[in-house]
């Protein structure tokens, strides 16, 4: 059983560092370390601008963008030396392990304060957020929590889809709960995209 | 004006609240992504661009940045015009965004970078693009542009790529000019 705390205080002490290029390679992609109320006040605009009609693509190319981060990133985490040494060599062979293993990197990125409250393997997760920085922003009323929705169902496909790079599309994922709406936490289920009745 | 004469070196508090799953660098909330992220956020601003999408990209990075850099400034009392250029210059590589220098004269100035996170980022996942894509970093020159000058924030700034990474050019050259004066 994963030790969620200590896995989050390791994992946040692993540092991605910059080099002499002024770029950070780390996990097999390029990260930045930008101000997380960026990406809210750019989603803000553009979905502003989007109006009514543009809405939900602007909403799906949000998700979207997130899930690709949290398909290659999280390939790249899972893979490494770091995550072996945290979690053990073990963990490569557990899927639910390893999706809890992504969810304490997940807490130590600062993506979120969040956890898998319910896990049925290749059928479906729930996951829920206590804290996260898409609820920082005047929602309008409406879910914003897209970088979680798509980073939720990218760890499922890791987990439960295809092999890597193919497996990426094969959960979706619906935000049922949010702070950002006055809910206590967020929520959020993933389920296959495409169900077999 | 340049930073050549400067020895400042930016400061970097980084803490991370376990409570709340947070990261802090300077006071201001910050998060680690991948160039995939941005390089999406950038393809939907380029989808966009009847909405004014790149416009919007490059106006929250201004706006997100620019106090940053003013509360540095003035937390850390960055006077001299060079001392600033460096601290934005550091500022901009201890984030991740690349390499950038700056050149300035009276109203008008230059942005090299020799490496940029969004440019080299975009080619690492699509290849090379037939336009600039790097309107984060515009964002960024007009956020230190403000702040190096005390301009305000919505000051009649002009700032062209004409040169870009992604385009096949060895470094991205950024124009920046105000009141009608260009970079030389």
């Amino acid at each position: 059983m994963l030790d969620r705390v200590k896995a989050i205080e390791d994992f946040s002490k692993i540092r991605v560092e910059v080099n002499s290029l002024g770029l950070i390679p780390a996990f097999g992609v390029m990260i930045q370390n930008l101000p997380s109320g960026f990406w809210n006040r750019f989603s803000r605009k553009i979905l502003d601008a989007a109006g009514e009609d543009l809405f939900d693509a602007t909403e799906a190319l949000l998700e979207n963008a997130a899930a690709e981060c949290g398909y290659h990133t999280g390939y790249g985490i899972m893979t490494s030396d770091e995550f072996e040494a945290v979690l053990g060599p073990h963990i490569k062979d557990d899927k639910q392990g390893l999706l809890h293993g992504l969810y304490a990197v997940f807490c130590a990125w600062g993506w979120a304060d969040a956890e898998i409250v319910e896990l049925v393997p290749f059928e479906k997760m729930i996951v829920h957020a206590y804290d996260y920085y898409e609820s920082d922003i005047d929602s309008n009323e409406r879910h914003f929590a897209y970088m979680i929705k798509g980073i939720s169902r990218a760890f499922m496909d890791l987990a439960f889809s295809e092999p890597y790079p193919n497996g990426l599309g094969g959960y979706s994922c619906v935000q049922t709960k949010g702070i950002e709406k006055g809910d206590d936490y967020g929520e959020f289920i993933v389920k296959p995209a495409n169900p077999i009745d | 004006m340049t930073s050549e004469r400067s020895n400042v070196k930016f400061e970097a508090v980084r803490e991370f609240d376990l409570k709340r799953m947070r990261h802090y660098l300077n006071g201001t909330q910050t998060v680690l992504h991948c160039h995939h992220y941005a390089s999406l956020f950038t393809q939907l601003a380029c989808d966009a661009k009847h909405l004014n999408g790149p416009a919007l990209l490059s106006e929250a990075a201004a706006e997100t940045l620019y106090p940053i850099l003013k509360d540095y400034y003035i937390n850390n009392h960055i006077m001299e015009f060079s001392d600033r250029i460096s601290i934005a210059e550091q500022y901009f590589a201890f984030i991740g965004l690349g390499n950038i220098r700056f050149e300035f004269a009276p109203e008008r100035g230059t942005a090299i970078l020799r490496h940029s996170h969004i440019d080299e980022g975009w080619l690492k996942k699509w290849g090379a693009n037939t336009e600039r894509v790097n309107f984060i970093g515009e964002g960024f020159i007009r956020a230190a542009s403000v702040a190096i000058f005390d301009l305000r924030i919505d000051a009649e700034i002009t700032i062209k790529e004409t040169q870009s990474i992604v385009m096949g050019a060895s470094r991205s050259k950024f124009e920046i000019k105000w009141r009608g004066h260009y970079a030389g």
